[in-house]
């Protein structure tokens, strides 16, 4: 089509003549600053497709949220602690009422006036609302300060730190300003009907778990394994931060 | 051990609701990929659905863009050669004088989904000075230029519907516009140009 448009820089046609290990190192490092290496680039994929469109795209931007919160494996972690030990829908329902309220509002605001934080930071701390969510279903906090704290002030205080995480990516995604308001009022209703669709399968699966007999002994293990995860995504982040600046 | 209590039998759903609700995700997830995600991602829509909701707009974009992203992939190699050859050419290409008036003035049309590049030939160093606007419909635009590993972009733009303007090359090369019609109905570009180029390519 148009073959000259686009130039990949040296350092991947360097590295077809490098051993292998660097060839991988390179392709991974393009692909992790993608966005960011030529802005000129061709920019496949959701990102690509947003920096075509202008004006109003009402059910595109529905698609993109739900696909952003079903694919964020931070969220749904974090959705999964959440309903992890309530039993009881109506609870289910209040606590990610209170997720979603939180996460709408940094959301909204992130966007409309440009919060652009520093991805790795928000994703860092995103880890840590898994991390901390597991050792609060663990009863961490108890044995170790004596106290319970407020299980739905962290849920709707985390779901502030995902909404700014979800700012972050879509600022990345430069939205045409013709059409803004109404196409990120549809993602943010998009991500939560992705968040519904996810609760529902969740649901499921915590629902034939909490019948064996061994749900409790097999929870203490899950939320272990919860805290590990949110560690990793927490590490993963900090070092992408480090790798970042230290390229600049 | 944990901050909640067993969970009682009798609070939780019954083996018959669960397995309603399995079958209900399952039929769910289903109907969402084939109506949904297929158009979406790929812009192949069986059943309709995705071109009724306009997703499947979104998936023919997608695979455009990637087939793009693809299709410049193996011609990094030509692009030392050809700026060096640029170089080595622009030794012996005279400098032409800029004038008050527009040198040239290309019109073009485009139909929904088109794409065009228009780019002129210039030294390190040269300006060139531009405008142009659209009759009919709104256009994207990406004012760039690359050159081996030199690349440069000037200005991005879409749904714009008239552009003016210079720019100084900090390398020698071709430098110009992407054009891209995201709009619903044809569109036609006029652009003038004056500056220090020697020649205008196009490519489709």
């Amino acid at each position: 089509m148009l073959p000259n448009r686009t130039c990949r820089s040296g350092p991947q046609a360097h590295a077809m003549r490098q051993p292998l290990t660097i060839f991988t190192a390179t392709v991974l490092m393009l692909m992790a600053f993608a966005t960011s290496a030529h802005a000129h680039d061709v920019t496949p994929g959701d990102a690509g497709y947003i920096q075509e469109i202008f004006g109003v795209h009402i059910i595109s931007f529905i698609y993109l949220g739900a696909k952003h919160m079903m694919t964020g494996y931070d969220h749904i972690l974090f959705l999964l602690g959440v309903v992890f030990f309530l039993y009881h829908m109506k609870d289910v329902a209040l606590y990610v009422s209170l997720f979603a309220i939180g996460h709408s509002v940094t959301m909204l605001l992130g966007v409309w006036y440009g919060w652009g934080i520093n991805a790795y930071i928000i994703d860092a701390i995103i880890g840590l609302s898994v991390v901390y969510k597991a050792l609060d279903n663990l009863g961490a906090y108890q044995k170790w300060f004596g106290f319970q704290p407020d299980t739905k002030a962290a849920t709707l205080i985390f779901g502030l730190f995902h909404g700014t995480g979800l700012a972050s990516k879509i600022l990345e995604y430069q939205i045409a300003e013709d059409g803004l308001l109404a196409n990120l009022l549809a993602f943010n209703v998009g991500v939560e009907v992705g968040q519904l669709l996810a609760l529902f399968v969740i649901l499921i699966i915590m629902g034939y778990w909490r019948r064996s007999p061994n749900f409790m002994r097999q929870a203490t293990v899950a939320n272990i394994i919860m805290v590990l995860l949110g560690l990793l995504l927490t590490y993963q982040q900090v070092m992408g931060y480090i790798g970042l600046h230290a390229h600049v | 051990m944990h901050n909640a209590p067993k969970p009682n039998i009798e609070d939780l759903p019954t083996l018959a609701q669960l397995r309603r609700s399995s079958i209900i995700a399952g039929i769910g997830a289903v109907a969402i990929g084939v109506m949904v995600y297929l158009p979406a991602e790929y812009g192949a829509d069986p059943t309709g659905v995705g071109s009724v909701l306009g997703l499947t707009q979104m998936g023919e974009i997608k695979q455009q863009l990637a087939a793009e992203a693809a299709a410049d992939e193996p011609l990094h190699g030509g692009d030392d050669s050809s700026s060096l050859m640029n170089d080595i050419l622009g030794l012996f290409v005279s400098t032409a004088h800029a004038q008050e008036a527009w040198r040239d003035e290309i019109t073009f049309t485009l139909a929904p989904g088109q794409s065009t590049e228009i780019k002129a030939k210039m030294e390190e160093g040269v300006t060139l000075t531009y405008a142009w606007a659209t009759t009919g419909g709104r256009v994207n635009f990406d004012l760039h230029a690359h050159a081996g590993s030199d690349a440069v972009t000037y200005e991005k733009g879409r749904g714009q519907i008239s552009g003016e303007g210079s720019f100084e090359t900090p390398f020698a090369g071709d430098h110009g516009w992407f054009w891209r019609n995201r709009d619903n109905v044809d569109v036609t570009v006029t652009l003038q140009l004056r500056g220090d180029y020697s020649e205008i390519v196009r490519s489709e």
